[in-house]
């Protein structure tokens, strides 16, 4: 220690540049003992800005040196441990040597040291005379005074008066934020003044009022605690309203308002229009939900699946079967939307609860004609065409609550509950037509009318637990599932006098009163445990449990005479099922420098109890009791490597029981023209499917590359086995097992500047190919669909204020029918978009969108081409920009509708929906945070 | 500054383990929060920065322990243990810096901007302002240090504690009076702080990689690399601190 310090003497520390006239500046640093202090850090600043010019320790005897020290404007400052920090500014002497008066430091008051800087853990500030420190870190109960916090801090005391003491001096005044509080008042202060609210506590040594006046130093001081108020706690709003109309009672108004602070967050929102947005937009979901925005793995599924991957799907559609709050939702044909929601989420300390409330409506009418071209054996066709209006009127309330507390770090529980309660009113005419040759034609009116009632609840409990050992894992997971439908519906169908008479006739004709009462249960529960070995592998153990037991009572009644109903046995059914689910499985996982490779094998056993009859306790038409006991294997392996490019590889066979309708031993004819046979023999259907795939992406040079390609093969395929009658056209469905069925579906993409930050583009191709089978009137059928999928995106952005974006894709869907080679299809759905977003001068916006499909089926002549131009011009008012008005035209060119294409197995259909077409708004909207532009997408 | 370092780095390891507080290993907690900094990208619009921090804030942040390792001659920097042990292995990217205080030179090796980059070149020590604040950390007591890389647009405030007089840190902060037991970039975007310290020998010494494949450059090539890539990604209105430590 001796060498070290003498050394550190003997050298030198300073900027080593040549200037003239440096200085050599010496001192030493001793305690108010008057003890030298060693190994002291000895620094010298530059007093404008604390720039660090040089630093040294001093030696055992408190000595420090710096030599060739450049000559400026100078701050010592001298630190240890324990001690204030003392500083002071030099005086320059004129020649080159400074000896620096001796530093004494002082002792920081050992109470605060121990308690405010190492209990605390605040940081304690000097300033001058000032120490100041956060007096947020001390711990308060809440409504707490000030009075109560300066009791805990070191060096304070409240005597019997109230009078605050402060290193034995009374305190004389208290200022807030520098200003004196009341009077000066101490008393005033400290009883009033909420602890929670304060950040910070300075107590120094003020001058007296008196010399503050006169400006002549009294020496009188006076003992000051100055509290420094906490920022507004960190809190929120923000909110908007817009209101747009136009020409021919088109509207359209939403509104959302969003508070929140560090724990709560409170948000509502409501839409009404009738320009077909039926959901929230993807941003206004997220700011509705929150902290909730993105939960996921809430389902307590645990083990690999049988898919090979694991995807989280979005999907937006108000969907009568979802829990989930519609977004991003275009509907067809015309429709009336409204919604209202309420959420609110707590967040603080472990615990994480989250709610929300959402209703939704929607009042549609869909006017649509379909035609349908089914083929028989003998290479003969008949059509068949509809036309239709239908109106549906559908409301759902939706609740979602969550609720998450993390125990201690080893324990999580996690609760949710969710609950779903929906009306459904569907209204429809249609006329249909049948034509097999221009001699035999007959037709059929329709006027169907139901009313349903459906409501479902979801709960279920997720505990995962940590071990001491990092790595092992334990989770457990019960969920129930409760649904219950009830639907009332009268179906009536009028045929053309010509054919009503033949009971085979094609068409019949209908007076039925319907009534359906549908409830269903499924318990479901797993079980998991991670066992690490060596760090880096790791051997999972999962266990499945799940029965769903499902009660469906359909009854119908012919409508003899107006007030007479007869059960008609053959179309009412009542049956009663339960499915029985049981997994046992194991894996063990290599885990290490990016490599993953899993490696497992599953029994799964699904047993299949069913029972129908006509009426609930008449006689059983069918039982069904299957029991499929399979051994899953799946391997997966992922890859990640430098440089951003990732590589899988995997196999999964999948076990799919065949339905218990398909199972059912009797013929269903419910419907008429489709009756079902089910077939108890069936099999459950095998899928073993192979993906993999590549993708990079560099940062650098924004080049970005993915390939995959997924093939799946099947065994036992549960196909539908179709026998046409060629007398009276009705088709009878029998399940049945086929092996031989086949799907390839590569991807290629690519994208990459052209100029970089200017302009991008990005290519693919994803054609596919799958192999079907089925038999057609007992010939085995094989049906090849080859799509050739292929697109180009570009985004041009070459200046601030212009964004252009376009892109088309191209799909030539060609179906091959092995057997009926003349009915081959070749459809093509072309699409096109290309749109602007310009800025003007003056807040002034423009974007204009337009989009080109084009479906086509020549062998049916078919040819539909939807041009659809979308332009808005708006402004933003206002200096802060919280005001938009803005003028859109939707459709100018008056051609949307909807258009539907399809080759099935021995079958074709297009389908087209008269949609809202051209319309126009006008709107204002208020942004509490300005209006957003989203000048880029 | 350069030759305050290099002076002093000559008398601590002349001085040899004499003194016992200037060999040891630091355990760091890496604390990122992304969901501030995402927010304070410039192109996002208030109401954006507003959805972010609601629907997707993490107010724990995103922990690495990373671990310190110093000598008065030299130090080196590298990934800790991890804190849970993961049955899915993410991590390929390297990240190792050696100071070298004899030499004055550093070499670090590490996965950034989507490359792997082996940059060499003379300390150069940020400038530093010493401010009149201390805090205990670990039982040390630190003074307050602050700089700021314009590059990066960060605005770093460390503690320093003066009575361990080597002038190493963690990330590519150093070049103050003491170890940087601590230091957070933005007012807490990023938390770097030191949960243990271990004085005397490592156990275990980081080991750099026998074979460091990587584009060589120089400590100015790669800050060139580092500004043009921040530029092009703010240009193209992408978040650049997904590819680039923070």
């Amino acid at each position: 220690m001796k060498f070290f310090l003498s050394l550190l003497l003997v050298l030198a520390i300073t900027f080593a540049s040549q200037a003239q006239s440096k200085l050599t500046i010496s001192g030493t640093v001793k305690d108010t003992t008057n003890l030298p202090l060693d190994y002291t850090s000895v620094l010298l600043l530059s007093p404008t800005d604390s720039a660090l010019v040089a630093y040294t320790l001093t030696n055992k005897s408190g000595e420090y040196q710096f030599k060739n020290v450049e000559r400026q404007p100078l701050l010592i400052k001298a630190t240890y441990m324990g001690y204030l920090p003392f500083q002071k500014e030099l005086v320059l002497p004129d020649t080159d040597v400074l000896e620096v008066e001796e530093i004494q430091l002082k002792p920081i008051l050992q109470e605060l040291y121990e308690v405010v800087v190492k209990a605390a853990k605040a940081p304690l500030m000097m300033r001058g005379d000032t120490l100041e420190y956060d007096a947020s870190k001390f711990k308060v109960p809440p409504g707490a005074t000030l009075e109560d916090l300066l009791r805990k801090l070191p060096g304070m005391q409240i005597d019997a008066n109230g009078n605050i003491i402060a290193q034995g001096e009374q305190v004389q005044k208290v200022t807030v934020d520098g200003r004196r509080f009341f009077g000066g008042n101490t008393k005033m202060a400290t009883q009033n003044l909420n602890a929670e609210s304060i950040s910070k506590l300075q107590l120094f040594d003020d001058k007296s009022e008196q010399s503050k006046l006169t400006g002549v130093e009294d020496g009188v001081k006076e003992k000051t605690l100055n509290v420094e108020l906490k920022e507004e706690a960190k809190k929120g709003g923000f909110g908007k309203v817009s209101a747009a109309a136009g020409p021919d009672e088109r509207w359209n108004a939403n509104a959302s308002f969003n508070k929140f602070d560090k724990v709560n967050q409170f948000s509502v929102i409501g839409y009404g229009n009738n320009v077909n947005q039926s959901g929230l937009s993807w941003d206004d979901l997220q700011e509705f939900r929150g902290s909730s925005a993105f939960q996921f793995g809430d389902t307590g599924d645990f083990g690999f699946n049988g898919g090979g991957g694991n995807y989280i799907v979005f999907s937006g559609g108000d969907n009568e079967e979802s829990f989930e709050i519609p977004f991003n939702n275009l509907n067809s044909g015309y429709s009336n939307n409204q919604a209202v929601g309420i959420n609110y989420n707590y967040l603080k300390d472990k615990k994480d609860f989250s709610s929300n409330y959402f209703y939704s409506r929607s009042d549609q009418i869909l006017k649509s004609v379909n035609s349908r071209t089914n083929f028989l054996q003998d290479n003969t066709s008949f059509t068949s065409t509809d036309q239709s209006r239908q109106n549906n009127v559908a409301g759902h309330h939706r609740v979602n609550l969550r609720f998450q507390n993390e125990l201690d770090s080893a324990n999580t529980i996690t609760l949710t509950a969710k609950g779903r309660l929906s009306s459904l009113n569907t209204l429809l005419f249609s006329h249909q037509e049948l034509i097999r040759s221009t001699m035999e034609q007959s037709q059929m009116d329709r006027d169907n009318q139901s009313d349903k009632w459906s409501g479902a609840f979801q709960g279920t409990a997720i505990y995962r637990h940590k071990f001491k050992k990092s790595g092992r894992n334990f989770a457990a997971s019960i969920s129930d599932t409760y649904s219950k439908a009830d639907q009332d519906g009268t179906q009536k169908a009028i045929v053309d006098h010509l054919n009503s008479t033949d009971p085979n006739t094609y068409f019949q004709s209908l007076d039925q009163v319907i009534q359906a009462l549908n409830g269903s249960n499924l318990i479901k529960s797993s079980l998991l445990y991670v066992e690490p070995i060596k760090k880096i592998f790791f051997w999972e153990t999962f266990y499945n449990f799940s029965q769903s037991t499902s009660e469906t009572n359909r009854q119908v009644y012919d409508v003899e005479t107006s007030d007479t109903r007869e059960l008609n046995p053959e179309l009412s059914r009542f049956f009663d099922n339960k499915i029985t689910y049981n997994r046992l499985g194991s894996s063990i996982r290599y885990a290490n420098k990016g490599s993953n490779l899993s490696v497992g094998l599953a029994a799964s056993n699904y047993r299949l109890n069913g029972e129908f009859s006509v009426v609930e306790g008449s006689e059983i038409l069918g039982r069904v009791n299957k029991s499929y006991l399979n051994f899953t294997p799946n391997v997966s392996y992922w890859k990640t490597m430098k440089g951003n490019k990732r590589i899988n590889a995997s196999y999964a066979m999948g076990v799919t029981p065949p339905s218990i309708a398909d199972l059912q031993p009797y013929k269903d004819i419910s419907n008429p023209l489709y009756i079902r046979e089910g077939n108890p023999d069936l099999e459950p259907e095998v899928s073993h499917s192979f993906n993999t795939g590549y993708n990079m992406y560099d940062p650098a040079t924004f080049i970005n590359f993915r390939f995959s390609f997924n093939a799946t093969f099947y065994q036992n395929q549960v196909v539908q086995n179709q026998t046409i009658n060629p007398e009276t056209l009705v088709t009878t469905y029998k399940s049945g097992n086929a092996s031989g069925g086949q799907r390839f579906y590569p991807y290629l993409g690519f994208g990459f500047p052209i100029v970089k930050t200017k302009a991008n583009a990005y290519l693919y191709a994803n054609p596919s190919y799958n192999k079907s089978l089925s038999l057609i009137n007992s010939i085995e059928t094989e049906t090849h669909t080859y799509s050739h999928n292929f697109g180009a995106n570009f985004d041009l952005t070459p200046l601030e204020w212009l964004g252009l974006y376009a892109g088309s894709s191209f799909r030539l869907s060609k179906t091959d029918y092995e057997q009926n080679p003349s009915q081959n299809q070749d459809i093509v759905n072309w699409s096109a978009y290309s749109n602007a977003n310009i800025k003007l001068p003056k807040d002034f916006y423009l974007d204009v969108k337009f989009n080109y499909n084009r479906y086509k089926n020549e062998s049916f002549g078919f040819d539909q081409k939807v041009p659809i131009l979308n332009a808005s011009f708006y402004k933003l008012l206002g200096e802060a920009k919280k005001w938009e008005v803005r003028l859109s035209a939707n459709d100018i060119l008056d051609k949307n509708q909807t258009i539907s294409q399809y080759a099935g197995q021995n079958y074709v259909s297009t389908g087209r929906i008269e949609t809202l077409a051209r319309y126009f708004l006008l709107g204002l909207t208020y942004n509490m945070r300005g209006i957003e532009v989203k000048a880029r997408r | 500054m350069k030759s305050i370092l290099k002076i002093l780095a000559l008398i601590l390891i002349t001085t040899g383990l004499r003194a016992q507080n200037i060999v040891g290993e630091v355990e760091y907690r890496y604390k990122i929060f992304y969901d501030k900094i995402y927010a304070s990208l410039p192109h996002l619009t208030d109401q954006e920065r507003d959805r972010i921090l609601l629907s997707w804030g993490n107010p724990d942040g995103y922990s690495t322990r990373m671990k310190l390792q110093f000598w008065p001659e030299k130090s080196l920097y590298t990934f800790g243990t991890p804190y849970q042990v993961q049955s899915y292995s993410w991590q390929v990217e390297d990240y190792f810096i050696e100071n070298n205080l004899k030499e004055q030179t550093y070499l670090k090796y590490m996965d950034q901007m989507g490359k792997t980059y082996l940059v060499r070149d003379s300390l150069n020590a940020p400038k530093w302002r010493v401010m009149n604040e201390i805090r205990d950390i670990l039982g040390h007591m630190c003074m307050k240090a602050v700089s700021e890389d314009p590059i990066k647009g960060q605005k770093i405030t460390a503690w320093f504690a003066s009575d361990i007089p080597v002038p190493v840190g963690p990330e590519e902060q150093f070049g103050l009076p003491g170890l940087i037991l601590a230091y957070d970039i933005n007012d807490g975007m990023l938390i770097v702080e030191a949960e243990k310290i271990t004085f005397g020998e490592p156990e275990e010494v980081i080991a750099l990689p026998k074979k460091m494949k990587g584009r060589e450059v120089s400590g100015t090539e790669y800050q060139d690399l580092v500004q043009d890539f921040i530029q092009t990604s703010i240009k193209s209105k992408r978040a650049w601190m997904w590819e680039l430590r923070y």
